[in-house]
């Protein structure tokens, strides 16, 4: 389940217990999250309702696959990219277009992602050729990128009753179609990166560069396939917003942001690279998502709900500086 | 005789330091060049207006607020931290200012509670990245937007507080020599900032945290304890720059502060900060960085061009200004 034992050079005894603090993480958060329910429940027991499921499963899938983008990016040494806002908005914005000119469901996605892999790639393009640090690079895009998007367009909107429009608002099984993409993208990432030798490549090199290198894994190669499939993603998330959001412009995707972020960084996933588990996303992800509602069950504006999201991500990020204090004599 | 003797020359391949050569290649030389770059565009373009007073004037109200946040948030910068929280901090120090003055306080007392507010969060912040070693791009993130869903829970429904005080008005908008006195002020502040960063024992060592914090700690520099205290001065600017918002503006309105962190990072890494090592940059080069974008902006509004692009142009100065940082000496990513 760990991913750590990618690298075979690690000690014999490393990952038993490397497995053992993954697990920790994973029932920490559900611990959490069983608790923030239960208390919820406890306080409104009309909070057990179908409606509230919905809510929560709604607000995981868009922020979900994002984050599997997100989260590749952290594990192979990237850091964050700070442009997926930017890469989200053009995605939909093709996506709007491509079904406005009537084309069917398959080629507004492919549409969609091959947006996405653009734009991841030419984030790529900027790191590997200017060795410039991806924080800043993206920075700088994505301020470009919505600004341009800007230029182009101020509102937009999916054609009504399209293919995509439907399948933003229909439900499968009792919960939104958008979460079972998600659930299924997350399964499957996290069951392959660990497993197959590309994932274990991106591992490496997160983990540690020059021990990458010295194996020889091309870092640029990495970098690119990193950074345009974590654009593919932001492409399919696109799909799920375009079909789910009413009309947007190119700010609408900026809140969405700190909930990636903090949901990587909650499911153990670190941003200086090497370590985590995708599938503890669906833990900490859906912690995060079912906040939102649990505060207007207990009454509060949602303004208090920024109160609650920034003091997570700081007692999330202390709690991972402090383990990689300690795991560093 | 022995001290000439234990002297070693230093290598031929090392160039010695000299004064002016150290100066052209330096952070601040590359921003003085933009910036004449931009004054030169303007006059080329708008024409003499663009120099006239009224429209410094305009430009330097504009600025008071980036330009003290962004001396002190330099120091963090320059110790090897980052503070993202400082755009809400300055909403938050405007809306609290903004409600002790609707409660009647007096604005000395207002400002000094509103000070010492923005201090305590700045010290969670401090405790969080010194104390824990958090990711200080993360953790003030989450600060960041702590800070603006306490605004707004301030700001009540409303969504804005009036605190109108003429006195503060008249003060925050005097005129001296056609030029405002907060912008005289800030310049003034920019410049004094630079003398502690450059002439001080303890800009040195702000320095010497940020350049190397492994060879600072060994040479007797208390590391945590000059993050902390930047990242506290970080505070303490962003909440001075909210309560002279609030005095320009008369009320705090949830659109305070907004993305303010962004225009002032991106400033100043055009100027010659990083955000990614510290022990590079300087006060004087921020403020031009401040100054350039602005005259960018400025020019823009003139010429009637769509603000947007304000945005592509101050993303390809960043891009230009961190690749110009790495041929420099900078770290090289990979």
């Amino acid at each position: 389940m760990s991913v750590n034992q990618a690298l075979d050079t690690a000690p014999p005894a490393a990952p038993l217990k490397v497995r053992f603090g993954g697990l920790g993480t994973g029932l920490i958060l559900a611990a959490v999250w069983i608790a923030l329910i239960v208390a919820t429940g406890l306080y409104r027991p009309d909070f057990f309702a179908q409606q509230t499921l919905l809510a929560v499963a709604f607000t995981m899938s868009i922020v979900g696959v994002l984050a599997i983008g997100q989260g590749i990016i952290g594990m192979s040494g990237g850091f964050i990219d700070l442009s997926q806002p930017a890469g989200l908005i053009s995605a939909s914005l093709v996506a709007v277009r491509l079904s406005e000119a009537g084309m069917p469901f398959p080629v507004v996605i492919l549409g969609a992602i091959l947006t996405g892999m653009l734009w991841g790639g030419f984030n790529a393009l900027i790191i590997v050729f200017a060795k410039l640090n991806p924080v800043i690079v993206t920075l700088a895009t994505n301020f470009i990128g919505l600004a341009a998007l800007y230029l182009v367009f101020q509102l937009a909107q999916v054609p009504l009753n399209s293919d995509i429009y439907v399948f933003g608002r229909q439900s499968w099984l009792g919960l939104p179609a958008i979460f079972w993409p998600m659930l299924a993208l997350v399964l499957i990432v996290g069951f392959l990166v660990p497993r197959t030798r590309y994932g274990r490549r991106m591992i490496a090199v997160g983990g540690n560069r020059a021990a990458a290198k010295a194996r020889g894994i091309s870092l640029r190669a990495t970098r690119f396939a990193t950074f345009i499939i974590a654009g593919g993603f932001v492409g399919f998330a696109a799909v799920l917003f375009a079909g789910t959001a009413g009309p947007f412009n190119p700010s609408s995707a900026n809140t969405l942001q700190l909930n990636i972020i903090a949901g990587v960084i909650l499911a153990g996933i670190s941003l200086s690279g090497g370590r985590g588990n995708f599938w503890m996303l669906l833990l900490s992800i859906g912690f995060l998502s079912t906040i939102p509602t649990s505060l207007v069950f207990f009454g509060l504006s949602s303004d208090t709900q920024s109160i609650f999201q920034g003091i997570i991500l700081i007692i999330a990020v202390s709690i991972d500086g402090y383990r990689a204090l300690r795991r560093t004599p | 005789m022995t001290d000439t003797a234990l002297k070693s020359e230093p290598a031929d391949y090392v160039l010695p330091h000299h004064p002016v050569r150290d100066f052209l290649t330096g952070s601040v030389a590359s921003i003085g060049i933009t910036f004449i770059l931009v004054l030169a565009v303007g006059l080329f373009w708008v024409g003499p207006k663009f120099v006239s007073f009224g429209n410094v004037s305009i430009m330097g109200t504009f600025l008071i607020v980036p330009l003290i946040v962004g001396a002190f948030a330099g120091f963090a910068l320059l110790s090897g931290v980052v503070d993202l929280s400082i755009g809400s901090m300055v909403g938050f120090s405007s809306a609290i200012f903004a409600l002790l003055l609707s409660m009647g306080w007096d604005p000395f007392s207002a400002a000094a509670v509103t000070l010492a507010f923005c201090l305590f969060f700045g010290a969670i912040n401090a405790v969080a990245i010194v104390g824990f070693g958090a990711e200080p791009i993360a953790a003030t993130l989450g600060m960041l937007v702590a800070l603006r869903g306490i605004t707004w829970v301030l700001l009540g429904t409303q969504g804005a507080i009036f605190a109108f005080n003429i006195e503060l008005f008249n003060l925050v908008s005097t005129q001296v020599f056609g030029l405002p006195l907060f912008f005289l002020l800030a310049i003034g502040l920019t410049l004094l900032a630079a003398l502690i960063v450059t002439r001080t024992r303890i800009g040195r060592h702000v320095q010497a945290v940020g350049g190397d914090d492994k060879a600072a700690a060994r040479a007797g520099i208390s590391v945590k304890r000059v993050r902390a205290g930047a990242l506290l001065l970080s505070a303490f600017g962003a909440g001075l720059g909210g309560i002279v918002f609030a005095g320009q503006l008369g009320s705090a309105a949830r659109a305070t502060g907004l993305g303010l962190e962004f225009q002032v990072y991106a400033a100043l890494m055009i100027g010659g900060y990083s955000i990614l090592r510290g022990g590079v940059g300087n006060p004087i080069g921020g403020a031009l960085g401040l100054l350039a974008v602005a005259g960018v902006s400025n020019i823009l509004d003139l010429l009637a061009i769509s603000p947007y692009y304000v945005n592509i142009i101050v993303g390809l100065l960043l891009l230009a200004a961190v690749l110009l940082d790495r041929l420099r000496g900078g770290d090289a990513f990979e």
